[in-house]
């Protein structure tokens, strides 16, 4: 998916406390990674921003033009991308490998999700924008490439960062789920839906049986079909790739989270990220430009209900869901604490990029959607509040008595 | 002289009338439609009932059978108790008297409120309706779905009104300081609104008066302050076409068969605007 050559697995790797040769030996790789998947989205973001806020209309007549390309039918690649991240994971050497491995974040991320889900409603009817709470899928969304990017910074090769991309996944997971009743409640076409994507699925298996290696066939009948499938029955087309890509051939072994595939990899699913990549990069562009745009008047009471809910809920959802999932007699990753599971925690706030597209869908355009988009805006500061936590708590960089390899 | 009377001595003579007895600008002609045109007014506090009693002596004399609310028909909470506080109390006058309220949702409101009986909006948050020759469309902007501007897009087509008029709660030209102009729902509304021969649109949600001048053949009028004030939030542009910011203020409208009528009036009965709006035609041919 990227070229970030560093190695996200659980073994535990130095800490050094300040920022010494080898630590500025592994941020080029950082930030090509940033220039890639970071800055692009932000960068879109941004444009839309300044427009939006010099010519408003200029700007939403070219958004309600391109929405739909956009978010429809171009952001199918970067779900279809991130799909290609979470079935590698699940391989040999993986993250989500073996499942044990994965249980604990997962349970945690129920309390997650749960906690400023209620929040939210709670905050909302507090502060008089009762409205703002159909946006709650909102709170689900943790930006994974973002909080990545802030969790490599602060613990580097720590086991704490495969547990937060868990944390996220799992997170994001349980999102696109909560999106589809609060989306479609009143257009869901179960049986549709079901009958074209196991068709849509049905000839992506017998695509790999045929043993055919290309990807364009799995993209182009198996993709349109599953487009069709969610468009038809009432879910958001942006996910079409989500169920196909599970089915068309990978590698054996995962080559690291948000890595990029081997050269050497000519299955499937590396060479469908090879193409993917660049289309999917100017699909990220497109998609900060089209969400991001949000009137600096239009902050309101309702703006705060979602980032206030998240920063209170998402530390008291975690620490409860991981007492939870320690009850049930799962185990925390080695070297991970509480002091480590807080920072985490506030990182999880982050719903940025996700965010703002789990509000374009959850709600239409309107003024509860600028709340809940300049509302997604601020959880930015959740990454502060994660530096601040690890200084305060003296994890990661800031730890006193850094470990040795 | 004491200070007190002094100073009513002034404030008369600044203009103040605190018992003035309403005067009607609208030609008051039997056969008319004529309503009354309310927003953000649920806050259960003194100026909404008096606002609401001020409402009521009106009545006396343009006898209104309707009243449009433009949403945050409620603040804070909204439990039983509270909606009757906040609504049937202050306007018991005008429900005895058999005047009908039509309202839109604004975002102060909870979503339950639209089964809320007394606002006629049986359950949705968009709907249309007609009283004689006028056929108002009621839309909820807090959400602008795809699904609401198919709705709102047929529902046009099927009126055969010669009158079609439009209220919301986020309006789609103001300029008050607080919130102004919603131009994303504006982008979405307005070819709409223009196509088929809206000639008047109201909202709320900025809590002053405004009358904005004709924009693509349509008048828009922000009408927030029926509880809620924002004083001194109105920053008149040249699409101002007349404002109203010191004051809570309601608005009398009748309609026959070729102009609307307006008059707007605050809380002390005194007029702060008034004036005739001819009907326009919507690119369909409907008259």
């Amino acid at each position: 998916m990227n070229t970030l050559n560093v190695l996200p697995t659980p073994a535990a790797v130095p800490r050094p406390s300040r920022l010494d040769a080898r630590r500025w030996r592994g941020l080029p790789d950082l930030w090509h990674f940033a220039a890639e998947y970071l800055l692009l989205l932000p960068f879109g973001v941004a444009i839309a921003l300044v427009h939006a806020n010099i010519a408003p209309e200029s700007y939403f007549r070219t958004v309600f033009a391109l929405d739909f390309f956009v978010t429809d039918v171009a952001m199918v690649l970067f779900f279809g991308l991130a799909m290609k991240e979470v079935v590698e994971a699940t391989t040999r050497g993986g993250v989500l490998h073996p499942w044990r491995r994965a249980a604990l974040p997962l349970v945690a991320a129920l309390g997650l999700t749960l906690v400023p889900a209620i929040a939210l409603r709670t905050i909302a009817s507090a502060v008089g924008e009762p409205l703002v709470a159909w946006g709650w899928p909102t709170t689900f969304a943790v930006d994974v490439a973002f909080g990545y990017f802030v969790a490599m910074v602060i613990f580097g090769r720590h086991p704490v960062v495969p547990f937060f991309l868990l944390l996220a996944l799992a997170s994001n997971a349980l999102g696109f789920v909560a999106l589809t009743p609060a989306a479609t409640a009143t257009q869901l076409q179960l049986a549709t839906l079901l009958t074209l994507m196991a068709a849509a699925i049905g000839i992506v298996i017998v695509l790999r049986r045929w043993n055919i290696r290309s990807f364009w066939p799995y993209l182009l009948i198996g993709g349109s079909l599953s487009w069709c499938a969610l468009v038809m029955g009432g879910v958001h087309p942006a996910l079409a790739l989500v169920p196909i890509v599970p089915f068309m051939p990978h590698g054996r072994r995962d080559p690291g989270f948000l890595v990029d595939a081997p050269s050497t990899a000519h299955d499937t699913l590396s060479e469908f990220e090879r193409w993917c990549r660049h289309p999917a990069q100017v699909a990220l562009l497109l998609f900060g430009y089209v969400t991001g745009g949000v009137l600096f008047r239009a902050l309101d009471w309702g703006t705060f209900s979602m980032p206030l809910a998240v920063m209170v809920g998402k530390p008291v959802g975690l620490l409860a869901g991981v007492t939870f999932a320690r009850a049930l007699g799962l185990h925390l990753p080695f070297h991970v604490g509480w002091r480590e599971l807080t920072v985490v925690a506030f990182l999880t706030t982050v719903g940025f990029t996700m965010a703002l597209f789990f509000a374009a869908v959850a709600v239409g355009p309107g003024a509860v959607l600028s709340e809940l988009k300049m509302g997604a805006l601020l959880t930015l500061t959740g990454g502060l509040m994660a530096f601040a936590a690890a200084r305060l708590l003296h994890v990661g960089r800031f730890a006193r008595h850094p470990r040795r390899p | 002289m004491s200070r007190f009377a002094t100073t009513l001595v002034v404030l008369f003579v600044l203009g103040w009338q605190p018992f003035a007895a309403p005067t009607l600008t609208v030609p008051n002609r039997p056969d008319t439609l004529k309503f009354a045109v309310l927003g953000d007014n649920g806050t259960g506090d003194a100026p909404q009932y008096e606002l609401a009693d001020q409402m009521a002596a009106v009545r006396q004399l343009f006898a209104f059978s309707l009243v449009i609310m433009l949403g945050d028909n409620f603040y804070g909470s909204q439990t039983p108790a509270n909606l009757v506080r906040k609504f049937d109390r202050p306007y018991k006058a005008l429900l005895d008297a058999g005047v009908t309220f039509h309202a839109a949702i604004g975002n102060h409101d909870e979503a339950a409120t639209v089964n809320y009986p007394p606002l006629n909006m049986g359950g949705r948050r968009y709907y249309t309706y007609a009283v004689k020759h006028v056929r108002f469309f009621v839309l909820d902007t807090n959400i602008m779905d795809a699904e609401q501007l198919r709705w709102f897009e047929a529902a046009l087509e099927q009126a055969r009104e010669p009158w079609k008029l439009a209220y919301f709660h986020h309006p789609l030209y103001g300029n008050a300081e607080r919130h102004g102009s919603a131009v994303d729902i504006r982008v979405l509304l307005e070819p709409l609104l223009v196509k088929h021969g809206i000639t008047v649109a109201f909202s709320g949600h900025d809590h002053i008066y405004e009358r904005i001048k004709p924009q693509k053949g349509i008048t828009y009028f922000v009408a927030g302050s029926g509880g809620k004030l924002r004083k001194g939030d109105l920053v008149p542009s040249d699409t101002t076409a007349s404002g109203f910011d010191q004051d809570q203020a309601f608005m009398i409208v009748e309609v026959d068969a070729s102009e609307l009528f307006f008059q707007t009036m605050s809380r002390t009965g005194k007029t702060v605007d008034s004036g005739t709006i001819p009907r326009v035609a919507g690119r369909n041919g409907t008259m």
